[in-house]
């Protein structure tokens, strides 16, 4: 049984705030002021970047299809791309990175029908950045969510009849 | 259980609101980001910028960043999970058993794209302070600034290994005897 002791923190973060600044409001709105020549960048090197996953899956497709290094270099560019498209205003790429990320994770080797999904996937996230549709674009976040859902599950399903 | 609330919202410190409607003013703080990826450090580096934040430091690795800690003793720390060779979460474990850090008890955020609950887990049991899902918003990230500062959680040092914010619900941390966990 292991024995626990509870400490006090000398130093805390909150001794060097004080009351008194920008109302939560305002200081995000800055903050979104400041980040906008940052958030209006990123369509241009994530392009790059998706050219990148792209390469990635066609030597993977080619020739490491069961290799560990490069299923996990797929998977961490995908993984990036989740991350980076609704923190830069292009929440759909991150739809379409999380549905990829969820079909390659834990994945051993990529079958024919794998490829299948992988390349609809990095192809709607070309397609999103080709027609330039940045938010959520209404209601197409959660339907493009919800479809890209049902197709693993079909595709999973398959697998398993 | 949803990430993107937190797990462990800590209570407002003593005569301070839990409503976020009051302004904070941040521009002492000193906070380190750390994050492989450029693009992601630099929106992260000019939202804190934006909150009024005026050191801000940024690094590339875990390894510069634990040599950073040293020199600069920041106030928090944000880092990123996924970096190579050191890992956030091997970051995060430094920090907390480290004993040549200024500060073992420097608020930890960890920003990652995992969010699954087993993940998640994790990076707690690490010692991180609170977890920020990815893709961000100013908005969530300042969520997490101001819960850094209104958490006045102790800091548990077990036997069993684990240094790092009290990870018992709210209800049982008022219990502050000699606790025995068969767990640790």
């Amino acid at each position: 049984m292991a024995e626990t002791r509870f400490l006090k923190p000398q130093k805390h973060i909150s001794q060097k705030v004080r009351r008194g600044g920008p109302s939560m409001e305002v200081a995000i709105l800055a903050a979104v002021n400041a980040a906008d020549d940052l958030i209006g960048q990123y369509q241009g090197w994530a392009v790059d970047d998706l050219e990148k996953l792209w390469q990635s899956f066609v030597d993977t497709s080619r020739t490491g299809r069961a290799d560990p290094a490069k299923l996990k270099e797929l998977y961490d560019m995908t993984h990036e791309a989740r991350g980076q498209g609704g923190s830069f205003g292009f929440p759909l790429i991150s739809v379409v990175g999380d549905s990829l990320c969820k079909y390659l994770d834990g994945r051993p080797r990529l079958k024919a029908r794998d490829l299948d999904v992988v390349r609809v996937h990095i192809m709607a996230m070309k397609a999103i950045f080709r027609q330039g549709l940045k938010g959520h674009q209404g209601g197409l976040s959660k339907e493009l969510h919800q479809l890209l859902g049902a197709f693993r599950a079909k595709v999973t399903d398959q697998e398993a009849g | 259980m949803n990430v993107e609330t937190n797990w462990d919202i800590a209570p407002a410190q003593a005569g301070q609101k839990s409503s976020m409607s009051d302004g904070y003013d941040f521009s002492a703080l000193r906070v380190l980001v750390v994050d492989d990826s450029f693009h992601m450090r630099e929106l992260v580096r000019t939202f804190l910028e934006g909150f009024g934040i005026k050191e801000v430091t940024v690094s590339s690795d875990a390894e510069e960043a634990y040599d950073l800690l040293t020199s600069m003793d920041p106030d928090l720390v944000i880092t990123d999970w996924n970096m190579a060779p050191v890992s956030g979460l091997e970051f995060v474990e430094s920090i907390r058993k480290g004993a040549s850090v200024p500060n073992r008890f420097v608020p930890i955020i960890m920003l990652t794209g995992y969010t699954e609950m087993k993940r998640v887990e994790e990076a707690r049991d690490a010692g991180i302070n609170s977890f920020l899902a990815k893709p961000i918003s100013a908005a969530s990230l300042y969520k997490r600034l101001v819960t850094a500062v209104q958490d006045n959680r102790q800091y548990v040092e077990s036997t069993g290994g684990y240094f790092g914010p009290d990870r018992r619900s709210p209800k049982r941390r008022d219990f502050h005897g000699k606790e025995r966990r068969g767990s640790e």
